[in-house]
């Protein structure tokens, strides 16, 4: 049987994060091949409903990659990511979604090794999770009688 | 010929029939324009009077509340066929309502809750009750109750929404004027305005363009001034991530809105919009700070998708305990 | 029209090519929704494959292109100018990266392979919902402002003067030069400060296409890059610039005597005065507030004797709006008030001096006229340097100035010269900075000359007392302290920001550092500009800094402004901007503090929030916190990141 293979999206910011992926690209370090990348230009662009919408399509976790404190390109861009994150993060606790499917790092274009240490950590632990969307509800049955 | 029209009520408290009698004299022009075949709320009209009719015969079904049974979704689907253009009235039957709150529940547990173990139950044994019961003068059927709330959009296509809980004399009059004038928008258009409801409250003047606020805080545990805004005392408003049309009646009336016209872009998920402002206007650094915040937040998910579950992305990706 | 896409998949050379199936991955693109052609390419982004791919493009009539190949950052403009050159908007392009994301660091074909496909699959979802934005210009004025007329002013003011704009010069006080034409000499090569800049005070000064203000300030700012109106303040001089001569007369003919802050207050000036020999412009000027006629004597000492009628008591401060398309900030630094630590005896002790008053004291236009001596009026035989002074405490400055070290270095070459060189010269410090060029041997300079340096856990932790007509020290050493007897004590004290800033600040909307000076764009990447287009910042405005720091920095915020404020063409918009539909915007002001450029602003009539596009660099914060859809980031709406995140997970 073959094994579980997470679905992870990752949504990085052009700056920082995403320059950090290819430098690791660059360095042609493997990584899992899990990940997948949506590129925006900065962190401060991902809001609840981006997330929630990974989520929905399948993803098993979702992780936010902005500049650290202070030096985002656009000044603080990733402050404002931050306390949406927050925010989600909550939300998701209360739904049951467990802690982990859901990061935000902080990685400079500088932090190419750094970039694959984080999609490794969060592919090994979605992976140990298991697949967010299990049948948790049962199936309708046909309505008992067509009256019509 | 008047135009034939039905109303029907799937998983509904009644709100909704209540607002059309809330047009008050206008319902008499109503009921002049149109012929009423079928209203099981207020007239003696029989499921067999809808079969009767030919495909298309009606000119409008008026469908409100949510889908939770298979009666309802057989009916849904019965009026669909009859009527040329369907319009689901209220948040039920718009985004799933209140009854889309079950959601967070399977059904088994709620059957078990209601019939076993809820503490007003009075039976020394309790009884669930089942689908078929026979009788010594014949079967006895009950609806099949779905696993999960569905919106009425959810069961067969429908034309136009009139949002809100219920929705308000106003927004029903202009539908109906824009109905009978024949000048509609696009097929799948929510009959209120798109501005959010910031725009007509009258505490806007007064909200602040950050939130000074540490924690959040429930109606009761602080006072609102008629001029203040809720968001700014730490009172959760979804004001911002919904659709106006309604008058701010609650605003007026000193409470928070509470989201029931739905956000203003239909397509938006109303609690991940309602999140994203609120974190956004929230001016902190400090991890920690922001996180003992949204601590302080009980219940994210019931408060931000109070009328809208069914319809969120957290449904959709079945994201649900 | 239905929509035609074209999907390009880069084998780049061996690096794509030989990692994964790339004919698989073309004809997985040719089935996808709205894809009308699917082609491989070896190398298309050398100049072969960019003429093929125009072709392409033109023959196949492409709505829309994905180009699967190496990372955005890399390419993404080389192929939208090849749309541009096909006749397709460069907007209707979307990069696809499999090589950085796939080909590199998947070792697993087939895996390789799978992940360009969904990758290939929101690149196509994704494009075809892109706008075809159009480029965008604005009419704006090449004209620019310089606020504060020192070293950093005057350098940017004759950068672009002498590229044909037009300067208007602001500086606050009756004369120019700042801070550095009071000091004699200037490190580390002891250069003469005054000699130094005055060629470029005289070009200033009669440069046709500058227009110095002085006693100007800064009142009121609006408008944005291209487009400021600032209204400027002239205080009155009441001394008219054409007539005087600057014979003095009227100085010594008035009788009001107050401290020169000229001469950092060791010496008196009148209230009709030139702030010290040889200022320019040398003109007069009423210090009203001190003169006799603003309690309303109707004294007229000065006029009486004004050989020219130079004076004008009616004279009243003139405001006028200036427009301009940029403006430069350069209003440098104040010192820290040294009262603020009493243990060191500044303002209590006599011969207890700071740098700025030392710095009067050996130069020839000072109170002394270079002479050193004590306000005892005796030359000093030993002086005390304490470094640090307010510098590198959570208490008063928590930063390092970078020049006080040099100063007190200086200082004691100067006081050999000018005292006597045989001045026994003591630097009580922590630690030593001598990092810039030619610096050090400046410092090598004070270990031959026999400066004892004598260190110290905290300088600002000695004590001063007056004794003997000089001062004692107590310094702090491991194990006790040393007791230490000098003529004079000079304090090294921390350069902070100038007390016009924070209003400055406020008024131009730039933000303020945690430590109260202008606050850069970014801080190794764009340190002159602001995160307010078209304002910039050079010199200690910025942070402390030497005179060649601060010209660099002139020079860099001035080659900013030549580079993006073009003579005679209109200024180009980003594509990427922020918009707020007006329909739809119903004014709950989510966005309005979020925008680091102040791009957003609130139209109270209409209750609705307006992007200025001109200003908007497209991070996309306020579309993020929109909670409906009126505030739309262009090229990253949720439509189009929709789009992407179901291609990516389909």
């Amino acid at each position: 049987m073959k094994s579980f293979q997470p679905r992870i999206v990752g949504f990085l910011c052009n700056w920082c994060s995403y320059a950090a992926s290819d430098a690791a690209g660059g360095k042609k370090q493997p990584y899992p091949a899990n990940f997948r990348v949506v590129r925006v230009m900065c962190s401060g662009r991902i809001e609840p409903q981006l997330v929630l919408k990974a989520f929905a399509e399948g993803a098993d976790g979702v992780a936010i990659l902005g500049c650290h404190p202070g030096d985002c390109h656009y000044k603080e861009g990733n402050y404002k990511a931050l306390r949406r994150f927050a925010a989600l993060k909550r939300m998701l606790d209360q739904l049951g979604i467990e802690e982990g499917r859901l990061i935000l790092e902080w990685v400079s274009a500088a932090e190419g090794d750094k970039f694959i240490e984080v999609v490794r950590t969060l592919c090994d632990k979605v992976k140990a999770l298991g697949p967010l969307h299990v049948a948790r509800v049962a199936q309708d049955r046909e309505p008992r009688r067509n009256r019509l | 010929m008047k135009p034939k029209v039905a109303f029907y009520w799937c998983s509904s408290c009644g709100g909704c029939e209540e607002a059309i009698i809330d047009l008050n004299e206008d319902i008499l022009k109503v009921v002049e324009a149109v012929d009423i075949v079928f209203w099981p709320v207020a007239m003696d009209t029989k499921y067999a009077d809808v079969e009767r009719l030919a495909d298309g015969e009606l000119a409008v079904a008026f469908i409100n509340g949510a889908v939770r049974m298979d009666e309802q979704e057989e009916i849904a689907k019965l009026l669909r066929r009859k009527a040329q253009v369907v319009i689901a009235v209220g948040s039920c039957a718009h985004m799933g309502g209140i009854p889309g709150l079950a959601n967070f529940f399977d059904r088994e547990s709620i059957l078990r809750r209601a019939y076993q173990e809820v503490p007003s139950l009075a039976d020394a044994q309790p009884v669930t009750p089942s689908e078929t019961t026979r009788t010594e003068h014949g079967t006895l059927t009950l609806p099949r109750f779905w696993e999960r709330v569905k919106r009425l959009g959810d069961v067969i296509d429908v034309d136009y929404f009139l949002p809100g809980c219920p929705p308000m004399p106003d927004t029903i009059r202009d539908a109906l004027a824009a109905l009978l004038s024949g000048k509609l928008p696009p097929k799948g258009s929510v009959l209120s305005p798109s501005k959010n409801l910031c725009h007509g409250c009258p505490r806007l003047p007064n909200k602040p363009e950050t939130l000074a606020i540490d924690r959040i805080r429930r109606i009761h545990e602080v006072e609102v001034g008629p001029d203040e805004c809720f968001l700014a005392k730490g009172v959760i408003c979804i004001g911002p991530a919904t659709r106006s049309g309604c008058g701010e009646r609650c605003l007026h009336a000193n409470m928070p809105c509470r989201g029931c016209y739905g956000p203003s872009d239909d397509k938006s998920d109303q609690g991940g919009a309602l999140l994203s402002s609120l974190a956004s206007m929230i001016d902190m650094k400090d991890a920690d700070k922001i996180d003992s915040l949204f601590k302080s937040f009980a219940d994210i998910p019931g408060t931000v998708y109070r009328f809208s579950l069914p319809a969120s992305l957290v449904q959709k990706g079945n994201l649900l305990p | 029209m239905k929509p035609k896409i074209g999907v390009f998949v880069c084998e780049c050379g061996p690096n794509i090519g030989e990692r994964l199936d790339v004919p698989e991955l073309v004809k997985f693109a040719q089935g996808l929704d709205g894809v009308g052609f699917a082609r491989s390419h070896r190398l298309p982004c050398c100049s072969d494959g960019k003429k093929e791919m125009v072709e392409d493009i033109k023959a196949q009539q492409l709505t829309h292109v994905v180009v699967a190949g190496c990372s955005p950052r890399d390419h993404e403009a080389t192929f939208m100018e090849v749309c541009r050159e096909a006749g397709l908007n460069p907007h209707l392009f979307q990069m696809v990266n499999i090589r950085e994301h796939c080909a590199w660091v998947i070792p697993d074909r087939q895996e390789a392979t799978e992940k360009a496909k969904a990758l290939v699959r929101a690149g196509v979802r994704r494009v075809v919902l892109h706008e075809a934005l159009e480029d965008r210009t604005i009419d704006c004025v090449s004209d620019v402002m310089v606020v504060g007329a020192g070293p950093a002013g005057m350098e940017a003011a004759l950068v672009l003067a002498h590229k044909g704009r037009h300067v208007t010069l602001l500086e606050k006080s009756p004369v120019i030069g700042g801070h550095a034409v009071r000091y004699e000499d200037l490190f580390p090569a002891m250069e003469c400060a005054a000699c130094m800049l005055e060629p470029k005070m005289e070009e200033v000064l009669h440069r046709h296409n500058i227009t110095l203000l002085t006693c100007a300030e800064v009142e009121d700012v609006v408008g944005f890059f291209g487009n400021f109106t600032v209204k400027v303040r002239r205080h009155a001089r009441r001394v008219d610039p054409a007539a005087c001569i600057w014979c003095e007369e009227c100085s010594k003919a008035c009788p009001v005597s107050v401290p020169n802050e000229f001469h950092e207050g060791l010496a008196p000036r009148k209230a009709i005065y030139l702030p010290y020999p040889g200022a320019l412009p040398n003109i007069a000027a009423i210090d009203y507030p001190n003169c006799l006629r603003s309690g309303g004597q109707d004294c007229h000492a000065c006029a009486d004797v004004c050989p020219f009628a130079a004076i004008h008591y009616d004279e009243t401060d003139v405001v006028t709006d200036v427009h301009v398309g940029s403006v430069v900030l350069a209003v440098g630094f104040d010192l820290f008030d040294c009262r603020q630590i009493p243990n060191l005896g500044y303002g209590r002790i006599a011969e207890v001096y700071n740098n700025l008053e030392f710095e009067r004291l050996l130069s020839v236009t000072g109170p002394s006229e270079g002479k050193l001596v004590m306000k005892n009026g005796q030359t000093p035989r030993s002086v005390a340097f304490v470094h640090c002074v307010g510098s590198r405490t959570p208490r008063f400055a928590p930063y390092c100035s970078g020049l006080c070290c040099m100063d007190a270095f200086k200082f004691s070459h100067l006081a050999r010269k000018k005292a006597s060189k045989d001045i026994q010269c003591f630097d009580i410090y922590r630690d030593l900075v001598a990092a810039g060029k030619g610096y050090h041997g400046l410092l090598d300079e004070q270990l031959a000359e026999g400066t004892e340096f004598i260190r110290t856990r905290d300088p600002n932790q000695v004590t001063v007392e007056a004794a003997n007509g000089g001062c004692q020290l107590t310094i702090p050493q491991e194990g006790g302290s040393r007791k230490l007897s000098v003529d004079m004590v000079v304090l090294a004290a921390a350069v902070r920001p100038s007390a016009d800033a924070a209003k400055l600040a406020q008024l131009f909307g730039v933000s303020i550092d945690a430590d109260g000076f202008f606050s850069e764009e970014h801080g190794r990447l764009a340190p002159v500009s602001t995160t307010i287009g078209g304002v910039f910042i050079a010199g200690c405005a910025q942070g402390p800094k030497d005179v060649q720091a601060s010209v660099a920095q002139a020079d860099a915020a001035a080659g900013k402004i030549l580079g993006t404020l073009l003579q005679g063409e209109k200024l180009p918009l980003p594509a990427i901007t922020a918009h707020a539909d007006a329909e739809l915007c119903g004014g709950c002001k989510t966005c309005l503090s979020l925008c680091p450029y102040k791009a957003i602003h609130y139209v109270e009539t209409e209750k609705r929030a307006e992007v200025n596009e001109a200003l908007c660099k497209g991070c996309g914060t306020c579309a993020a916190a929109c909670p409906t859809n009126a505030m739309q980031s262009r090229q990253f709406t949720r439509d189009q990141l929709f789009a992407e995140i179901e291609g990516l997970l389909s």
